[in-house]
């Protein structure tokens, strides 16, 4: 593909700054709330409304940091774990899972794989009461291990169905060779097996992370007290509080989002490839 | 071929499953458990004294019928309806245009696209804060737009008004679709071959002409996934419509899920809230068949 022949001259002008709009358009929502962010309360009630905050104000942010309930920081912190325990738990059972259904044809093989397709379309609705009382049973109701277990029943067939394309296209010599060197099942999925099929794994664990971190129904269904939760159920929650003070909530938002941009900007290339082999494959 | 190889290895075919269990029994115990946890919620008559008591006492199918003659369910049925086939029109269009848009291959093709893809990546409770802020009344820069060129006089109060409310959630859910359906969409362009644009064209065959020969019909695999994915993804829609009208104003955009978690957690109408939860989901799973019919295609050579 690369070595096809590009548009020059003219014509490549053109749509390039065609593109710069579109792009400009569609990523104006973003702008938009940044720049809010940024404005003292005043500056963004007034008409007509200002493209760059006149005096730039950062105290929307400040307040956050000893705001009681709200603290921004602390419900960040909640998000940072539960994410990295739902993606903990997501690729620990995925990456061995998938390897299973890829290379080995058992009995229920068929049923399994089916049992994680369903379970990708199924609503949220469904699941809260029933986690709910499950949780309650097992004393994890109002804590984050309840977020973390929820969000990994999202991240769990996302994964397998990823990997699975993937350990199924390494080439069966590579195991076998493996084995000659001395390797069992366990050591060769291990050793040779997991490292080759890494670029898939990066997608899984980005994707089980992403996942956790915009969830917001099993946030605020399965923990309780402000304090304990994720930062989408702070934002939520201050929006119903502070319903008009937009600028400590575009503040608010414009710190959920920093985790997705770094992801973004770092790891662009698994994300495509997690959208598009998420979807098409199955 | 592979099969036939491993026919005789009944053994080392089966030790595959230890390394599936301990993933299926989790999903087992944390998803299989509560879907039939809800179909028997649904069946029974709990409140909140009974909700984690062991005994609950049974009622057939009393809240399927009462939640059909609820008018608020039937309107959040015909809203999920409506919402999800006008989000999947839109957004396919829009996806599918800028799809053949960045396929043309000038200079900064590739970043840009991968910049489009922000929308979709962003939580959506913060999707919902924008949106609601862009749509605000006095606060909202489109209804400062709107008056600047003329459109308006008086500003419109999207959210807070039953006509236009739906409106407004549907355009921030478009906004999450697009990138969606354009990098779906982009990649299936890119399977085709370049030489049966080549060849058409030295028969003749203009532009347009070779978009309904060649593009439409070798995308037609893509683009049934892309609408059945879509249709599946819309129509479990929650937190967007969550955050951004709760549902209200006086219940006009609820849609199932948010009505469904309305009547359990807000009215702590439990059983109810699981019927109308098992309504969605049945329908989901009709649609689902389609997808994985559609998915087996590959899988049987995969």
């Amino acid at each position: 593909m690369d070595e096809e022949k590009k548009i020059q001259g003219r014509k490549n002008i053109a749509l390039c700054i065609a593109a710069i709009a579109i792009l400009c358009i569609i990523l104006f929502p973003v702008f938009w709330i940044v720049v809010t962010s940024l404005k003292t309360e005043q500056e963004i009630f007034q008409v007509p409304p200002t493209i760059l905050p006149k005096t730039w104000n950062v105290k929307s942010y400040a307040a956050q940091v000893e705001n009681g309930d709200f603290n921004m920081f602390r419900s960040f912190g909640n998000s940072f774990l539960i994410s990295l325990g739902a993606m903990a738990i997501s690729v620990v059972l995925a990456v061995p899972a998938s390897y299973g259904i890829a290379k080995y044809r058992f009995k229920g093989r068929k049923v399994m794989l089916l049992g994680f397709l369903v379970t990708q379309m199924l609503p949220v609705a469904v699941l809260l009461t029933p986690m709910f009382i499950l949780f309650k049973g097992m004393h994890v109701y109002n804590t984050a291990a309840a977020a973390i277990i929820a969000d990994a029943t999202i991240g769990i067939p996302f994964s397998i169905l990823i990997l699975k394309n993937y350990f199924a296209s390494i080439p069966k010599d590579l195991e076998e060779a493996a084995y000659i060197d001395g390797c069992n099942r366990f050591t060769a999925f291990v050793r040779v097996l997991i490292p080759i099929a890494k670029p898939g794994v990066m997608v899984c664990a980005i994707f089980s992370f992403l996942y956790a971190w915009g969830d917001l129904a099993y946030g605020m269904t399965f923990i309780l007290d402000q304090q304990k939760r994720p930062i989408t159920a702070g934002v939520f929650y201050f929006m119903g509080q502070y319903g008009a003070k937009w600028s400590y909530l575009t503040a608010f938002a414009v710190v959920t989002i920093i985790p997705v941009a770094l992801i973004f900007i770092f790891m662009q290339k698994y994300i495509i490839s997690g959208m598009t082999s998420g979807a098409v494959k199955g | 071929m592979e099969r036939r190889k491993r026919k005789g290895f009944f053994r080392y075919d089966n030790v595959g499953i230890l390394f599936v269990l301990p993933a299926f029994l989790y999903m087992l115990v944390f998803v299989g458990y509560p879907i039939v946890k809800n179909i028997v919620l649904s069946l029974q008559d709990v409140t909140v004294r009974t909700l984690t008591a062991s005994d609950k006492p049974f009622v057939g199918l009393k809240n399927y019928i009462e939640i059909f003659q609820d008018p608020v369910f039937t309107k959040s049925l015909v809203n999920t309806l409506l919402f999800t086939v006008c989000c999947l029109i839109v957004q396919f269009l829009i996806g599918f245009l800028l799809a053949l848009f960045f396929n043309q291959h000038f200079r900064i093709s590739k970043p840009v696209r991968g910049l489009m893809l922000i929308p979709w990546m962003i939580p959506i409770t913060v999707t919902a804060l924008m949106f609601k802020f862009i749509f605000g009344t006095d606060v909202g820069i489109l209804n400062y737009a709107l008056r600047s060129l003329g459109i308006i006089s008086q500003n419109i109060d999207w959210l807070t008004s039953a006509d236009t409310a739906l409106a407004a959630i549907i355009s921030a859910n478009v906004w999450i679709g697009i990138p969606f359906n354009m990098i779906l969409i982009s990649t299936g362009l890119t399977t085709i071959p370049k030489e049966l644009y080549e060849s058409a064209s030295i028969d003749g065959a203009g532009k347009l002409q070779s978009f309904f020969k060649i593009t439409l019909p070798l995308l037609r695999p893509t683009i049934e996934s892309v609408l059945i994915l879509g249709f599946i993804y819309t129509f479990k829609v929650f937190d967007l419509v969550y955050v951004m009208t709760g549902g209200g104003p006086v219940n006009s955009t609820h849609m199932l899920s948010t009505y469904s978690y309305k009547l359990s957690f807000e009215m702590f109408k439990y059983s109810k809230g699981a019927a109308v939860a098992n309504v969605l989901l049945v329908i989901l799973l009709i649609v689902g068949v389609f997808y994985l019919r559609a998915t087996k295609e590959e899988e049987g050579n995969g």
